[in-house]
C-alpha cells in the first residue's frame, strides 16, 4: 500500500476545501436575495480552518513524501492568510450583494480556491507544489478581476493580469526545470544541498535559472520591472478584488520567494542578493514617485503596494555572502513586514471600499472632508495611512524598523539610507491625503453609513494596528522562530 | 532486431489495410443506400453491377472526373489542407485495430494488426480528436457564411461528445486493465458456462449504449447530423468543394463509421474472438469473425439513420453535456468499485451489499411509478369523459 | 557532437528542427489561423519528441490534449470572432528588435544549457502507463488533487465570465 498520510497536517486545507465546495453546492438552491449566506458558510469554514491550524502549532510535520511542511514558517504564514481571508470575507460581502449579487456564490469559491493555494503555498517545500500552488493562487485571481463583466476597465485588468501572469509563470517553469536538470530533485532542501557544491556555486545556468524564477515570483509580488500589470488590474477590478490581490496575493508570492532563496538558494546569495538590492531599490523609488502624481485613490494604494513590496524586497540584498546570523535576521525582517503590511493595506482598502459605496469614481478628490461626513472612519483611515508611512507608534515604524536593521547589520547601510528616504516621499503622499479628509471642505456633507461587516473589520485592523505598535515583542516572538534558515 | 522480411511485412500489412478501407468505404456506401432504401421502402441503388454493389465506384469515377471549382476568395493553402486532414486520422485510426488472430510462419508471428501500441486506446482518442481538423478548416478556408456555421455546430459537437465517448472508454480500460488494443480482444477470450462469451457488452452494457452515442454524434451521423442537413446549412462544412476534394470529405466521413465500428467491435464484441469452429481456415476464421461483427455495428448506425429523426442542436448539446458525461462519470465509478471492491471485501458480502442497494432501488422505482399512476388516475376520475 | 547517430537521436533532431521552424512561424505568419495550424505542428512534434524519449503516455496525452482539443478551442474561438482570410499582421510592427531580442536569448540560452549539459548521455527506456498512475497516486498525490482544484475554479470562473446573464 502506499504511503501512509499525515491527515492532521492537512486539516485546514480539507476543510477549506469542503468549504469551498460546500459554497458552490448551496449556491445552487439559494435564491438571488438569500445569496448572503454564501459569505455566511464561507467564513464558518475559514473560521474552522483557522481553528484546525491553531491545533497544529508546535508541531513540526512533513508528509506527502516531504512536499508537504508543516512548520512554525508554514503555520505563521497559514494563520495569516486565514485571518485576511475572513477579513476579506467582512469586507466584500455588502460590496457583492450590491454589486454582482447573482453571481456572489462563484465569488467566494473563487476567493476560497485562492486562499486554499496559499495554504498550500505556504507549506510546500518542493518545486512542483510551489508551482501548482502558485497557480492555484493566481488563477482564480485572473478570473475575480474581471468579475465586473459590463465593465471595460474591469476586463482589461483581468485580461493584463492574465497575460502577465502567465508569461512569467511560464518562464518561471522554465527556470525550475533547468534546475531540476542540474540537481536531479524537486526538493527544495535536496535542491539546495545539491547546489552548496563550490562547482555550482556560480554556474550561468543557476545563475540564469533563479533568474527566471525570481522573474515568476517578481511577477506575484509587483516588483519593478514586472509590475507594470499591478496599476491597472487594481484600477479595473472591483475595490475588494484589489484588496484581496495586494494583500493575499502578494504575501503570497513572499512565502514562496522567502523560501526558495533562503532553502533552495541560500549558496548562491552572492549572485542573487545584488540583483534584489537592484530590484528593491527601483521597487520602492519608482512606487513612491509614481504615486505622487496619483489622482485615483485605487491606483495611488496599487503604486504604494508597489514600493512597500519594496521595502519587502530590501531584505533579500543584505544577505550576500552573509552569515546565518544575518541571514536569520534578513528573513524575519522581512516576514515580520510582510505580515504587519498586509493588516495595515487591508485596513486602507476597506475604508476605501466604504467611501466607494457612495461614489464609485474612487478619485482622491471625493476624501476631501471626510472628517465632517464619518468622523470614525477617517481616523480609522488616518490611522493606517501613517502605520503604512511608518510613524510610531504604529505597526508600520516598527515593521520599517526590524528591516532597517537587518539593513545595518548586514553592513548595507545605503540600502537602509534609500529606504529612509523613499518613506519620506511616503509620508508626503500618505499625509497629503490625511490632510484633504481632515482639513478641506466636503463638497457632498451625507453620511456616508459604514454597514456592520465593513465596521467590524475595520475597528478589528485598527486594534491589531495600533496593538502591534504599541507591543512590538509579539511579532518579535514570532518571526525569529518560524525562520527557514538552516545552521 | 528489425530486419528487411519485417519490413516487407509490415509495408505488406499496410496496403493490405488501406485497400480493405477503401473498398469498404465503397461497400458502406452502397449498402447505406440500399438498406435505407429498404427500410423506407423503396429500391435503392440497383442498376451499377449486380444488385448494384458498383455504385459506390461509379460515383467515385463521377467525382474524380468533375470539374474542380476553387472558390476566389479562400485560403488556398488551408482549403487544400482541409480534406487531407480530414483523411488522415480517420486512415491512421485503424493502425491499432486487431483484425484476427495472429499466426506463425515459420519462426516468426505475424500479427494482424499494424501497430500494437502499449496505449492504442490513447492513440485511437488522438486520432478521433484530431478529425475534427478536417471540418473546422474547410469551413473555416471556405470563406463564406454556411460552411462556417456548419463547422463551427460539426465541431462544437464533436469536440462535447469526445469527452462523453472517452469516458465511456475509460471504463472499458479500467474493467480489462490495459490500454493495449490487443490486450482488451485477450480480455475478453474465455466464456461463462461454456457458451456465453466474455465480450464486454455484457459487464459494460451501459459503457456500450454511451459510446454508442458519442459515436453516432462524433461521425456527424443522424440522428446527429444537423451540421449537414441539406435543409438547414446547404451542405455545411464541405458546401464549397467540388470534385475529388469533395469525395476525399464523403469518403472520410464514411470512414470514420467504419473505424468507429472497428473499436465498438474491439472494445465490447470481443474483437475477432470465436469459437474456432472451422479450423482448416486458420487464421482467416477470425478475420471473418471480425467482419462479420464490424458488418453488425456499421448496419446498426444505418439502422439508426433510417428510423430516427434528427435531433435538435441545442437539445443535443443538452444530451452530451448534461446526459452522458454525468452518465459515463457514474458508471466509471461504478466499474472502478466492481474492480476494486472484489479486492478489498470478501465476496458473500459483495454479492448481499449490491442486492440490497438493487432492491432498495427497485422499490424506490416501483414507488414512484405507482404515485404518478394514482396522481393520474384521480386526474381521469375527475373528469367528466369517461374513455 | 553527434557522434553516432543512432534511430532516435536522428528521429530527435528530426521533430526538432521541425518544431524549430513551427514555432518561428507561429511568431511569424501573418494570419492567424496559419498561426494555429503552426502550433499543431509544434506541439505535434513535441509530442513526438515525448514519443522518442520512451514516454509514450505523455506523448499520445499530448497529441490528445494539446492538439485534439486546445488548439481546436483556439480555433474555435478565432473563427467565432471571425478570423479574416487574408493577412493582417497582429503586432506593433517592432519584427525586427523583437527578431534581435529573440535571437540573443536563444543563443544566449543555447550556450549556457549546451555548457552545462552537453556531454551528458542519456539512456533511453520507455515508461511503462502503471508506473505513472502508481506515482501520480503515492508520489505525487497532492500536486495532482490541487490541479483538479484549480481546474474547477477556472471551469466555474470560466463559465460565470463567459455567461450571458
Amino acid at each position: 500500500m502506499p504511503t501512509t498520510l499525515d491527515l492532521h497536517a492537512v486539516l485546514p486545507e480539507i476543510i477549506l476545501s469542503g468549504t469551498l465546495l460546500a459554497v458552490l453546492v448551496v449556491d445552487l438552491f439559494l435564491r438571488d436575495e438569500r445569496k448572503l449566506w454564501n459569505s455566511v458558510i464561507a467564513m464558518a469554514g475559514v473560521l474552522g480552518s483557522f481553528w484546525a491550524t491553531l491545533t497544529l502549532i508546535g508541531d513540526h510535520r512533513a508528509t506527502f513524501n516531504g512536499m508537504f511542511v508543516v512548520d512554525s514558517f508554514a503555520l505563521l504564514f497559514k494563520l495569516m492568510f486565514l485571518a485576511v481571508a475572513a477579513l476579506v470575507i467582512l469586507i466584500s460581502a455588502n460590496y457583492l450583494d450590491e454589486g454582482v449579487r447573482s453571481t456572489q456564490g462563484e465569488f467566494y469559491f473563487l476567493l476560497l480556491s485562492s486562499f486554499l493555494g496559499m495554504l498550500l503555498m505556504a507549506s510546500s517545500r518542493d518545486f512542483l507544489m510551489l508551482f501548482v500552488a502558485l497557480e492555484l493562487v493566481s488563477a482564480p485571481g485572473f478570473l475575480v478581476a474581471g468579475f465586473k463583466k459590463r465593465d471595460a476597465r474591469s476586463n482589461e485588468a483581468a485580461v493584463k493580469f492574465f497575460l502577465f501572469g502567465v508569461l512569467s509563470t511560464a518562464v518561471m517553469l522554465f527556470g525550475m526545470s533547468l534546475i531540476y536538470g542540474v540537481t536531479k530533485s524537486t526538493n527544495l532542501v535536496a535542491v539546495g544541498q545539491a547546489l552548496a557544491h563550490p562547482a555550482a556555486r556560480s554556474e550561468p545556468l543557476i545563475v540564469a535559472s533563479i533568474l527566471f524564477i525570481v522573474a515568476g515570483f517578481g511577477f506575484k509580488v509587483s516588483a519593478v520591472p514586472f509590475h507594470f500589470w499591478a496599476p491597472d488590474t487594481y484600477e479595473g477590478s472591483p475595490v475588494p478584488v484589489a484588496a484581496f490581490l495586494s494583500v493575499a496575493s502578494k504575501a503570497a508570492g513572499f512565502a514562496g520567494l522567502l523560501q526558495l532563496m533562503f532553502v533552495a538558494f541560500p549558496h548562491q546569495s552572492n549572485v542573487w542578493a545584488p540583483g534584489f538590492a537592484i530590484m528593491a531599490v527601483a521597487t520602492m523609488t519608482l512606487g513612491n514617485i509614481v504615486a505622487l502624481a496619483q489622482t485615483n485613490i485605487v491606483r495611488l494604494l496599487a503604486y504604494s503596494s508597489i514600493a512597500q513590496a519594496g521595502y519587502m524586497l530590501l531584505p533579500f540584498a543584505v544577505v550576500g555572502g552573509a552569515g546565518p546570523a544575518v541571514m536569520r535576521q534578513a528573513f524575519a525582517a522581512s516576514l515580520t513586514y510582510i505580515l504587519i503590511y498586509s493588516f495595515m493595506n487591508l485596513g486602507a482598502f476597506a475604508v476605501v471600499i466604504v467611501v466607494n459605496r457612495k461614489r464609485s469614481s474612487n478619485l482622491i478628490a471625493d476624501y476631501d472632508g471626510l472628517m465632517s461626513r464619518e468622523p470614525g472612519l477617517t481616523t480609522a483611515m488616518l490611522f493606517f495611512l501613517l502605520s503604512l508611512a511608518g510613524i510610531p507608534p504604529l505597526a508600520g515604524f516598527w515593521a520599517k524598523f526590524f528591516v532597517f536593521s537587518a539593513a545595518i547589520n548586514g553592513n548595507a547601510a545605503w540600502l537602509a539610507a534609500v529606504m529612509v528616504l523613499n518613506s519620506v516621499i511616503g509620508l508626503y503622499y500618505y499625509l497629503s491625503i490625511g490632510a484633504r479628509m481632515v482639513l478641506r471642505p466636503a463638497e457632498d456633507q451625507s453620511r456616508i453609513g459604514v454597514p456592520f461587516a465593513l465596521a467590524a473589520a475595520i475597528i478589528l485592523l485598527v486594534i491589531i494596528v495600533v496593538a502591534v505598535g504599541v507591543f512590538p515583542d509579539f511579532f518579535n516572538h514570532f518571526s525569529p522562530r518560524s525562520t527557514l534558515v538552516a545552521l | 532486431m528489425i530486419d528487411g522480411i519485417d519490413v516487407l511485412i509490415m509495408v505488406i500489412k499496410v496496403l493490405v489495410v488501406f485497400g480493405f478501407l477503401l473498398v469498404s468505404v465503397l461497400l458502406t456506401i452502397w449498402a447505406e443506400r440500399r438498406i435505407v432504401a429498404l427500410m423506407q421502402q423503396r429500391i435503392g441503388p440497383n442498376r451499377v453491377g449486380p444488385f448494384g454493389v458498383l455504385q459506390g465506384l461509379a460515383d467515385g469515377i463521377k467525382l474524380f472526373f468533375k470539374e474542380d471549382v476553387t472558390p476566389t476568395n479562400v485560403d488556398r493553402s488551408v482549403y487544400f489542407l482541409a480534406p487531407v486532414a480530414a483523411l488522415l486520422p480517420a486512415f491512421l485510426a485503424f493502425a491499432v485495430v486487431p483484425v484476427g488472430r495472429g499466426f506463425h510462419i515459420g519462426h516468426r508471428v505475424i500479427t494482424l494488426h499494424l501497430v500494437d501500441l502499449n496505449v492504442g486506446i490513447l492513440f485511437f482518442l488522438a486520432m478521433g480528436s484530431l478529425m475534427v481538423y478536417g471540418i473546422v478548416l474547410a469551413g473555416w478556408s471556405s470563406g463564406s457564411t454556411y460552411p462556417l456555421l456548419g463547422a463551427v455546430r460539426s465541431t462544437a459537437q464533436m469536440i462535447s461528445y469526445e469527452i462523453g465517448m472517452g469516458l465511456s472508454v475509460v471504463s472499458v480500460v479500467l474493467w480489462s486493465g490495459t490500454l493495449s488494443t490487443s490486450g482488451i480482444v485477450d480480455a475478453q477470450s474465455g466464456t461463462w458456462f461454456g457458451f456465453v462469451p466474455r465480450w464486454f457488452i455484457i459487464p459494460q452494457l451501459p459503457a456500450l449504449v454511451m459510446f454508442l452515442l458519442g459515436g453516432l454524434a462524433e461521425t456527424n451521423r443522424a440522428p446527429f447530423d444537423l451540421p449537414e442537413a441539406e435543409t438547414e446549412l446547404v451542405g455545411g462544412y464541405h458546401t464549397e468543394y467540388t470534385g475529388i476534394k469533395f469525395a476525399m470529405f464523403f469518403l472520410a466521413e464514411y470512414l470514420h463509421v467504419i473505424t468507429t465500428s472497428a473499436l465498438v467491435v474491439t472494445l465490447f464484441l470481443g474483437g475477432w474472438r470465436g469459437p474456432n469452429i472451422l479450423p482448416f481456415l486458420g487464421p482467416l476464421l477470425f478475420v471473418g469473425y471480425f467482419l462479420a461483427k464490424l458488418g453488425l455495428v456499421i448496419f446498426l448506425f444505418m439502422w439508426a439513420r433510417a428510423t430516427i429523426p434528427r435531433i435538435r442542436y441545442d437539445r443535443l448539446m443538452h444530451l452530451g453535456w448534461k446526459v452522458l458525461i454525468p452518465a459515463s462519470l457514474v458508471w466509471t465509478m461504478i466499474t472502478a468499485a466492481m474492480v476494486v471492491l472484489p479486492q478489498e471485501v470478501n465476496r458473500t458480502t459483495l454479492i448481499v451489499v449490491v442486492g440490497i442497494v438493487f432492491e432498495v432501488a427497485l422499490i424506490v422505482w416501483l414507488a414512484r411509478l405507482t404515485t404518478t399512476a394514482l396522481r393520474r388516475g384521480r386526474l381521469r376520475r375527475g373528469d367528466s369523459h369517461v374513455v | 557532437m553527434i557522434l553516432a547517430a543512432t534511430g532516435p537521436e536522428i528521429a530527435f533532431w528530426g521533430f526538432a528542427v521541425v518544431a524549430g521552424i513551427a514555432g518561428f512561424f507561429v511568431v511569424g505568419s501573418r494570419n492567424v489561423v496559419h498561426a494555429a495550424l503552426y502550433l499543431v505542428g509544434v506541439l505535434g512534434s513535441v509530442g513526438a519528441i515525448y514519443i522518442v524519449l520512451g514516454a509514450e503516455f505523455v506523448g499520445w496525452v499530448q497529441i490528445l490534449i494539446y492538439v485534439g482539443a486546445i488548439v481546436v478551442l483556439l480555433l474555435f474561438g478565432i473563427m467565432l470572432t471571425k478570423a479574416p482570410i487574408g493577412g493582417v499582421a497582429l503586432d506593433n510592427n517592432q519584427r525586427p528588435v523583437a527578431f534581435i531580442v529573440a535571437a540573443t536569448t536563444f543563443g544566449g540560452l543555447t550556450w549556457i544549457i549546451w555548457r552545462t549539459f552537453g556531454g551528458t548521455r542519456i539512456r533511453l527506456s520507455p515508461t511503462r502507463t502503471a508506473q505513472i498512475g502508481n506515482s501520480l497516486f503515492t508520489h505525487f498525490v497532492l500536486p495532482f488533487e490541487a490541479v483538479s482544484v484549480l481546474l474547477l475554479a477556472a471551469l466555474v470562473g470560466a463559465i460565470v465570465l463567459a455567461r450571458r446573464d
